[in-house]
Order: C-alpha cells, then structure tokens, then sequence
C-alpha cells in the first residue's frame, strides 16, 4: 500500500485532516485503531463555543473555524446541525463580577460581541434560570451548537468522496523511519509506504509519539456529563458560568472546595431531538472514563442553582470523555525537525470540535508547504514550544499513580 | 417494495427509530463494534439506554466478530431520576443512582 498521508487517529481532528488533504488531491489513508469515533470525540458536548476561548490564538483559531462551518454545512452530506445560539455565562458572585468583566473586555478587543446583562436582562433572555441567586451575566450572539458525531462522520464521508481509505480495528505494530525521516507505516493490514505521517491520537497521541522515539506533553482531562430525556426547548443558547471559565483556565485560582478539585462548572446545550446535556468536571485521573456518584450529584447541584427549571427534568444517562490536555491548554499543530515526514494535529483539550475545521485545514496547508491561509502564527502551537523542562514538570505533576 | 426490502426498514432500535438496514450500513462500512454502531446510527442511545434492541444489533454484528464482543459498561443511572432528586442526593451514599 502507498498514500501521500496517512493520518493516524479516526477522531474530529483525523478526520478532518484526512478531509482537507485528499481534497488537496493527496492520497490519503486513516488508520483508527477501532472504529472511527473511537475517543474523546463521541464522548463531549456540542458547542463551538467562541466566548470560553482565551484571546489570542486560541480565539483566532476558532473565530477562523467557525466561518467554515455553515461554508462545509453545504458541501457536506450528512447534516452537522450547525446553528448560531449563542452563549450564556451566568455570574453567580460579585467577586467573579471583576474577573468576567475584564475577561469579556480583552474579547471585545479581539472582536467578540460580548455584552454584560443584569439579572433582569439574564432572566429576560433565559426564562429557565428564573429563582436563581445571579448577580448578571455575559452574552455572547456569536457562539454556535453543532452534532458532534456528525461532525465527525461528514468530515469522513468527505473524506472518502475524495478518495480516502480508511483502514479500520487495524493495529499499528511500528513506525519506518530512514534518515531521520518518516518513510512507512506497519500495520497488521500491510506495510502502508508513505511520505506523510498526521499523528491525530488525541489523549494517545503520546503512545503514538513514543513509537517514534518522540515526547509529546498531553494527559487526559476528564469530563462528565449528564443527559436529560427530551424535553422540549428548555434554552436558546448555551449556558455556561463563571466557574466554568475559572476551571478551564485559571485552574489554580480555584480553591479546596470538593467542587473545585473536581472543576465542576456549568455547561448546558439542548440537542436537535431535544436531549440535555449538563456539565461538567475537569479532573486528572488519567485514562479513566468512568462517571461518579460523587461527580454526577454535584453537577446536578450546581446546574439546578443557576438554571432552577432543571429541577423536574429526569436524566436518563451519563458519560465521561477524555480531554486531550497540553500545559498551555493549546493544541499542538506541528512538524518535527528532527523527524522529517510527521505532522502532529492533537492536544485541542476541550475545544477540539470548535477548532477542527482551522486545524484540518492546517495541516493540509503544512504538508502541501504552504503557508497557512488563516494567518496563524505556527510557532505559537509549535511542539518545540516545550522544553524538556516543561514537559517533565507536566509529567510530573499530572502523573497518575 | 419486495419482502427483503420491508424486511429491511424493519426498525431495530424503536426509541430511536434506527432501521436494520441503516445497522447494516454501518457493519458495510466497516463498523465491528457495538460502540461504533451507535456513533453511526445513534442506536442504543434512546429512553431505554438499548434495554430493548442492544440484543438485536449483537446478534447482526456477531458474524462480523472475529473476536468475542467487547460489551460496552452500563452507566448510572440505573433508572432515570430528576435532576432535584439527585441534586439534593448524598454524594458518597447509596441510594438514587
Ligand atoms: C466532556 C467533554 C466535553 C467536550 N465538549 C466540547 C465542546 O462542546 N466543543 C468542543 O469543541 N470540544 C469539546 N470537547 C473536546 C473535544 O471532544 C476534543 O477536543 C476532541 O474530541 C479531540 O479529538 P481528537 O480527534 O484529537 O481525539 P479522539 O476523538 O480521541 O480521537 C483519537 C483517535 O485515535 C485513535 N488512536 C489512538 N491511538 C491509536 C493507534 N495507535 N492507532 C490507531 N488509532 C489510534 C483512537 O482510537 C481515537 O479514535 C469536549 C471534551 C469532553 C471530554
Ligand atoms: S430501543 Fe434502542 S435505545 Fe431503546
């Protein structure tokens, strides 16, 4: 077997990459370990979300993606239910009041439309949260909801329409590599010749990388979630609060609270069939995708606080998916000097369905060596931005005994 | 439409309203594990959490296997239950999920 690419991983970001270089008109062969949508991207929430972003980069990254969507809606064949709702960010505390202030003025810098609403104005437009104890909220028009695994699944049909293969349940014994330079990839479907590598493992990118003699600082970052029987519409936007923002970010502001070890705060989306999904935790306990007893009552507490129409709604299920998680919470999107031929597109933490469109897009740009139409700065996302300093510090303090 | 046919849009996962048909698309597709079928189909994702047709999509998958099935976990919550029930639940205890 031959392929311009082989792009190993069947998540939201392989897939898009493996979209956007056979539409280049490379050959391209996906190699997913089970089945397509085997990780974290069947197993997150829906948003493509603009106001959780921190300016710089990240945002650009995402201000960039979310253009392509309603562009890709069109091309695509299966529907992705992309739709502009924007988002909610409910602020249960005058002390939180500063921080979102500022945090919304640096996004209206970057060209968000962030507006800052009283309570009344936050009831006004979000009924659901009436009886909560609120001091206001910021809102965002700009931010959308989308179907994850459609997403995942157009971007493969796609893909496929071009001319890619994907070899599926298929295991990668070994990486050929000849003069420091990707040549070859051994499967126990075949030896795959190639000139092109996209290492698109999302939380095991690191395993893939190992194979390749190479360290790539991602751990995983757990997520729980709780999914409500339909109902009919419960909000037009997506919900977030204040402490979401906090435990994304600024992990170390939080304090020893149960709650903020777990990182609980808000998410709410309302899926097309009408589903709830609430949210959520961030927590580091390694490759565990269990849900917890612990976790599930604390973030029905403080999703039934904020939003108090949530009281009466049953949920019927919960899940739990694997953040890939890096130590700037950025994504790596990177070519290696020092081994010729490997693209690493991994490391997009809670944002990987927001930014898949920019990163697919990337990638082809890199291999294709062209500059990156979306003006992004490479070195920013580079994986030469670690040292080897940071990267044992990473390991050391996320290491999960 | 013949028999086979009908016998095709038989639905398979009723909370849902998967067909068989779009079930073995999916095995078509290369799809070897119940996980992957409900990624692709959304089957087993209804009210009743595939209580009803998991059984059913075992048994079209099972030629397909060269291995024994891996069975997914079930995850809590056993029964649906309000968000104020649980919200008001101990943390560490028992009862309700
Ligand atoms: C609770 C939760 C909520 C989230 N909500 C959102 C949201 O609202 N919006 C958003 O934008 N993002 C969200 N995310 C983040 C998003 O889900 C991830 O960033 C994204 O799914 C990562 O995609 P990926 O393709 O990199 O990884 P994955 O989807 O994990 O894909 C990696 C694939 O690689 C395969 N693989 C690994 N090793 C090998 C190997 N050796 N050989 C072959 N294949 C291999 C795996 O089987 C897997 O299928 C959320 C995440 C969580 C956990
Ligand atoms: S019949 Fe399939 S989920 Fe209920």
């Amino acid at each position: 077997m031959h392929a311009d690419v082989v792009v190993v991983g069947g998540g939201v970001i392989g897939n898009a990459a493996a979209f956007y270089c056979a539409r280049a008109g490379m050959s391209v062969i996906l190699v997913e370990q089970q089945d397509i949508l085997n990780g974290t991207s069947s197993a997150c929430d829906t948003a493509i979300h603009l106001q959780s972003k921190s300016p710089g980069v990240h945002l650009a990254m995402a201000l960039n993606s979310i253009k392509k969507y309603p562009v890709l809606q069109k091309e695509f064949d299966i529907d992705i239910h992309f739709k502009i709702t924007g988002t909610m960010l409910a602020i249960q505390r005058e002390e939180q009041l500063e921080v979102m202030k500022s945090f919304a003025a640096r996004q209206q810098a970057a060209g968000l439309n962030v507006s800052l609403l009283d309570t009344v104005q936050t009831i006004a437009k979000q009924p659901a949260m009436k009886g909560a104890e609120l001091v206001g909220s910021t809102y965002c028009d700009q931010d959308a909801t989308i179907h994850p695994q459609n997403l995942t699944k157009a971007y493969y049909f796609g893909a496929m329409k071009y001319g890619a293969k994907y070899l599926l349940h298929t295991v990668i014994r070994s990486f050929r590599i000849e003069d420091n330079c990707l040549t070859g990839v051994d499967t126990d479907q075949g030896m795959i010749s190639c000139r092109w590598v996209v290492n698109a493992g999302g939380v095991f990118a690191p395993f893939i990388g190992k194979m390749m003699g190479l360290d790539i600082p991602i751990v995983p970052r757990r997520g729980q979630i709780l999914v409500t029987e339909p109902v009919p519409k419960l909000t037009n936007t997506i919900v977030n609060c204040a402490k979401y923002i906090a435990a994304k970010f600024r992990p170390d502001l939080l304090g020893n609270s149960v709650e903020d070890q777990l990182g609980i705060g808000l998410s709410l989306t309302q899926t097309e069939r009408g589903n709830l999904l609430l949210g959520g935790t961030r927590e580091f306990v390694g490759y565990n995708t269990k849900t917890t007893r612990q976790a599930m009552v604390l973030i029905a507490r403080h999703g039934t606080a904020i939003i108090p129409a949530l009281k009466q709604i049953n949920i019927i299920r919960s899940f739990a998916g694997l953040r890939p998680y890096t130590p700037d919470s950025l994504p790596i999107i990177s070519t290696v000097p020092e081994l010729k031929g490997l693209v690493v597109a991994a490391g997009h933490e809670g944002d990987g369905l927001a930014l898949s469109a920019v990163t697919g897009e990337m990638v082809s740009e890199i291999i294709a060596g062209q500059p990156v139409s979306s003006g992004i700065d490479l070195s920013q996302l580079s994986l030469a931005r670690f040292s080897r300093e940071d990267i044992d510090r990473f390991y050391r303090k996320y290491a999960v005994a | 439409m013949k028999a086979e046919d009908l016998q095709e849009e038989i639905i398979i996962c009723r909370c849902q309203e998967v067909t068989k048909a779009e079930v073995q698309q999916a095995i078509g597709q290369g799809c070897r594990s119940l996980k992957g079928i409900k990624n692709r189909t959304e089957a087993m994702m209804g009210l009743c959490q595939g209580r009803t047709c998991r059984r059913l999509i075992e048994r079209m998958l099972a030629p397909y296997q060269q291995q024994a099935p891996v069975t997914p976990s079930y995850r809590p919550p056993v029964r649906t239950l309000s968000l104020h029930t649980l919200a008001e639940a101990k943390e560490d205890g028992e009862d309700a999920c």
